[in-house]
């Protein structure tokens, strides 16, 4: 329960923002064709990402999903290497060769976004073991969302840190939907966070749209962690914005409910409200980070369309790994 | 029996029993299976005594999934018979407004009398809407203050005897103290049923508050020397019962500084027992306003953080003797006792091949038990 200075509040503000903009910029460009392959967007779901990463180091991993833009900006994987990647160009930060679903930067702990719903789980608990055995005080934070959560690798992987008492924490992002069916529905349990008892670990639930609300909760947990207490299991409760993947028409939700969503509950109105209402942050400065990052947007997308792809030699390069 | 009309409201907040304080302190984990079962001991008790009527909030967590299942299983269990039983047909959002919308549905039927399953909060949400309709208070959960942590049973028999007018609700009612929030100007914000705390956290956050650090001023409208949360720092110091007329009001300090009236051990949360420091204390008159000091930082009430104080604001807290009526249940049942109201009269009952048949033929053709006469 730390208070955050104006510097802090401003980074949160342009992490999200940030990752607002991606998102929004990448639904655009995707239904003009330029984009390879399929994206899913964390619109919606920015204060979870940035509020858990905020706690985070360099030397903390995370592990993500298929839904994975958000984690890797708010870890600190550089925007404009993430836009090429998509666009599968050699500057990407895969080379081009992973797209959205495999984003990866070891450099800043971010393990990879994964196509395989739940595979995130038993990583993360490779990299908290390391992180144990290291003895230097890393954690490492697996997202999972709430379709993963009924998966039988997510359960193993609960289990195995809790037995190992590693130092992981499980990021429940319920985003009310597994593809097109509703959580409420298919978790037979009423919270994911319940699931936590079962395992002998501290389950909470926090407001998935408020920036604040997921940041102390985060904190507490990694707290936890670093000193050895073992593992937490945070559900944060928001909606996501678009649909599945992009093309995804959305029969399965309501007419205005996203309407709704963006009017009521957005994660950057609150926090922009708030901090206003404060006194913390004037206005004028969440405006000029508005501006950057439209900029910075602007940019990725049109160096991401201008670099080259890669040729038919990479494919036999970065295949295995040497140790030597 | 009772008159057909009355009834009975049933709120159970599926969503209690969940915040941060299971990770910062060992606080309790409520399971929604166990809300279902409370649910249904209490329907069993209103059954007993012949209450013909519940209605229930409706919730999306499986609350009332599970009390439906029971219910469609009741022939098994002939001993059994609960009232015509409702799910109030409503708009779920998931939040605090569904147990509003309830309550205000509730009172519009002029039920006789809400049986409330949450802790401090559910029960301000219902405070904040049900008028002058008796509560029958159950904790879900080690952490709360306001509400009763009792064998819902029990609970159940004192809300039907209350409900059914068998005990005088002079006897089995207490009316409570409430705190109230105001802007300066006198615009409502927020009530409190136990305490109003002014932390110099600025955002709302996780909600609960746990480090005493942060913790400035604190209203109470009752002070229990043996109650969990802030309301213990003054109960430690200066009990106040809930039919006292008055409250108290306290400023805080950093533990063992100079010039303190006490530094005292507390336990502010559930396995959060820690050293408050307290620089005065003093009576509270209902009707009194206490202007708060704070011009930055948050204000929880019953422990959770509600409000965040935009600058320049400045909120003034009063009490009252306005809040809601709960029933006292063992004053409800020594009366009970006392005065024969739960001695059996009549034919035996609630057994026996008539009964048991009644209960098959209602199963089958989907109805809910509705006659009373042969159970009571």
């Amino acid at each position: 329960m730390t208070q955050l200075s104006k510097a802090q509040l401003l980074q949160a503000y342009r992490t999200m923002r940030t990752i607002r903009e991606f998102e929004e910029r990448v639904h655009a460009e995707f239904a003009t064709g330029g984009i390879p392959g399929f994206v899913h967007l964390y619109a919606g779901e920015e204060a979870s990402a940035t509020g858990v990463c905020m706690q985070l180091r360099d030397d903390d991993y995370i592990a993500s999903t298929h839904r994975g833009h958000g984690h890797c900006i708010a870890k600190g994987v550089d925007p404009i290497e993430m836009m090429a990647e998509i666009y599968g160009k050699v500057t990407g930060s895969c080379k081009g060769k992973g797209g959205s679903m495999h984003i990866a930067d070891l450099s800043k702990g971010m393990m990879g976004a994964n196509g395989i719903v739940g595979g995130g789980g038993p990583l993360i608990c490779g990299a908290a073991l390391a992180a144990k055995y290291k003895k230097k005080g890393g954690v490492g934070v697996c997202f999972f969302g709430d379709g993963a959560s009924n998966q039988g690798t997510i359960f193993e992987a609960l289990n195995l840190a809790a037995v190992w008492n590693l130092p992981a924490i499980f990021i429940a992002e319920n985003n009310g939907y597994a593809e097109s069916t509703s959580s409420t529905w298919s978790v037979a349990c009423d919270n994911i966070a319940d699931r936590a008892s079962a395992f002998g670990m501290p389950g909470v639930i926090v407001d998935g749209f408020d920036f604040f609300a997921v940041h102390e909760a985060a904190a507490e947990a990694v707290r936890r962690a670093r000193e050895g207490g073992g593992p937490t299991l945070v559900e944060a409760k928001f909606m996501r914005y678009f649909g599945h993947f992009e093309g995804d028409a959305q029969t399965y939700r309501g007419a205005d409910e996203v309407k709704k969503l963006r009017q009521e509950k957005d994660c950057l109105l609150r926090f922009r409200n708030r901090v206003t209402s404060s006194g913390e942050v004037p206005a004028g400065e969440l405006d000029a980070i508005d501006k950057d990052v439209l900029a910075l947007i602007d940019r990725a997308v049109a160096q991401a369309k201008a670099d080259p792809k890669p040729t038919a030699a990479d494919l036999v390069t970065d295949v295995y790994v040497s140790y030597s | 029996m009772g008159p057909p009309s009355v009834t009975v409201g049933i709120i159970a907040n599926p969503s209690s029993g969940r915040d941060i304080r299971r990770l910062v302190s060992h606080a309790s984990v409520f399971p929604t299976a166990e809300k279902a079962n409370m649910v249904q001991r209490v329907l069993a008790a209103l059954g007993a005594l012949g209450v013909p009527r519940a209605v229930m909030m409706p919730d999306l967590t499986g609350i009332c999934a599970n009390v439906n299942r029971a219910k469609g299983r009741l022939h098994a269990s002939p001993g059994l018979a609960w009232p015509e039983l409702e799910v109030l047909a409503m708009p779920n959002e998931e939040s605090i407004r569904d147990t509003l919308e309830a309550v205000a549905r509730m009172v519009e039927r002029e039920v006789s009398v809400i049986v409330v399953l949450g802790g401090d909060g559910t029960h301000r949400a219902v405070a904040a809407k049900c008028g002058t309709i008796p509560l029958a208070t159950l904790s879900t959960g080690t952490n709360n203050v306001f509400p009763d942590l009792r064998e819902a049973t029990v609970t159940g028999l004192a809300a039907g005897l209350v409900a059914l007018g068998r005990v005088p609700p002079e006897v089995a009612l207490r009316r409570n103290k409430l705190i109230r929030v105001t802007s300066s100007s006198g615009v409502p914000e927020e009530i409190a049923l136990v305490d109003v705390c002014v932390s110099n956290l600025t955002h709302i956050g996780a909600r609960a508050l746990w480090q005493p650090e942060t913790l400035s001023e604190l209203v109470v409208a009752f002070a229990e020397p043996d109650a969990i949360g802030l309301s213990s720092i003054a109960g430690l110091l200066r009990p106040v019962s809930r039919d006292a007329d008055h409250g108290l009001y306290l400023r805080l300090a950093p533990p063992r500084s100079a010039g303190l009236l006490a530094t005292l051990a507390a336990p502010i949360g559930p396995g959060l027992v820690a050293e408050v420091g307290v620089a005065t204390i003093e009576d509270l008159a209902p009707g009194r306003s206490i202007r708060l000091r704070t011009s930055t930082g948050t204000i929880a009430v019953d422990g959770e953080r509600e409000l965040e104080i935009a600058a320049g604001d400045c909120l003034v807290a009063t009490l009252t003797n306005e809040g809601p009526y709960t029933i006292d249940v063992p004053r409800t049942l020594s009366w009970a006792a006392a005065n024969g109201a739960l001695h059996a009269t009549g034919p035996p009952q609630l057994s026996g091949s008539a009964h048991r048949q009644r209960m098959l033929a209602d199963a089958d053709t989907g109805v809910a038990p509705s006659t009373k006469e042969e159970m009571r």
